[in-house]
């Protein structure tokens, strides 16, 4: 676009020089092509500056870089859309809208009391569900690490030195 | 009799010819009715020697010994009671089972033949029999309802003299503690 631009206003200004009446509408009408092609203004205002050299012209940036320094966004509207392609990082779950079509469901909220007690309502809201507390007996608790022993069978001879050793008290 | 079991097949050898009866240890035995032995019996319970039926428990006791592949101190007390029920009820004296009673061994002895008031004659041949059996001097005493303490020999004298001034079984044994050290 730049070239271009050098090269309308290098023969506008050889118009200008010839023919000092048609100039005026000539440029006048390649201003107008100018700026119907390139969409701005900016080239129209800068005619009258004269062509930099290339030492004094700005390094091109990347494009993929902003020229200009962008808006403060806040980190956690993910949902901006200054950017073309935005990276959505959310702890929450996407919205999704729930179709109209469904019936609502009527949630019936069941009274607390059950079957027919005569006592009176507020008396029974009064009611507050506690912990009940279990008091230790004191008692120790045995814990059996080894196996049970069953008694080994008595033979005949246990029994008979037994009922022998027998003597008056 | 290896299986631990008593086998009565062949334990009596009649001899018709020779007119004979004998034991499979070969043991000669008389086969006497109830109501002799009871006379015979009740005569030497009176006299105070009951040496012949003592002598009749120790035969016994060699038959069950016989049939035991083991010393009876060593096997259970249903094995020993297996084969001395089966010998006793051969010879016909009844049916005999051990009880328990504490620390005291009980032998009951059913449908035995009725020989004196007082069961001394049978008494003493489970004495004899037990003793034979266990290698050792045991008396068995009287209690009633056909049941005999088995006691050391030393003891039976003030057990019998219990049982004679009326203690039953329970409280004889509630009079007798263990002196076995332990």
């Amino acid at each position: 676009m730049s070239n271009r631009e050098d090269r309308l206003r290098s023969l506008l200004d050889k118009v200008r020089a010839k023919r000092p009446e048609e100039r005026t509408t000539h440029a006048a009408e390649a201003l107008e092509r100018i700026r119907t092609a390139s969409g701005t203004t900016a080239a129209a205002v800068a005619t009258s500056s004269p062509p930099l050299p290339p030492s004094a012209r700005p390094t091109p940036i990347p494009s993929s870089l902003p020229t200009q320094a962008a808006p403060e966004r806040h980190p956690s509207s993910p949902t901006s859309r200054g950017l073309d392609s935005p990276t959505r990082y959310s702890s929450q779950p996407p919205r999704v809208e729930r179709p109209l079509s469904a019936e609502p469901r009527a949630q019936s909220v069941r009274p607390v009391s059950v079957g027919p007690s005569s006592a009176p309502p507020a008396a029974r809201r009064a009611e507050s569900i506690r912990p009940q507390s279990v008091v230790p007996t004191g008692q120790p608790v045995v814990y059996a690490t080894d196996p049970p022993e069953f008694p080994r069978p008595k033979t005949f001879g246990d029994l008979l030195e037994l009922t022998l050793s027998l003597r008056p008290r | 009799m290896h299986d631990g079991r008593f086998d009565p097949s062949g334990f009596y050898e009649f001899n018709l010819t020779g007119g004979t009866v004998r034991t499979r240890a070969g043991e000669r035995v008389v086969v006497l009715s109830e109501g002799v032995l009871s006379a015979l019996v009740e005569a030497a319970a009176r006299d105070g020697d009951l040496t012949p039926l003592r002598r009749l428990g120790e035969l016994l006791g060699e038959q069950v010994l016989s049939g035991l592949d083991r010393p009876a101190s060593v096997l259970s007390a249903e094995a020993v009671l297996g084969h001395t029920s089966a010998v006793t009820a051969l010879f016909g004296w009844g049916r005999l089972a051990f009880e328990r009673w504490g620390p005291a061994l009980v032998i009951a002895l059913r449908d035995k033949p009725e020989l004196d008031q007082d069961e001394l004659g049978a008494a003493a041949l489970l004495g004899g029999m037990f003793s034979e059996i266990s290698q050792r001097q045991v008396s068995c005493v009287p209690t009633g309802d056909s049941k005999f303490i088995m006691v050391d020999f030393e003891v039976a004298e003030t057990v019998w003299g219990w049982y004679k001034d009326g203690a039953d079984l329970p409280a004889i044994v509630g009079m007798l503690e263990s002196k076995r050290a332990s």
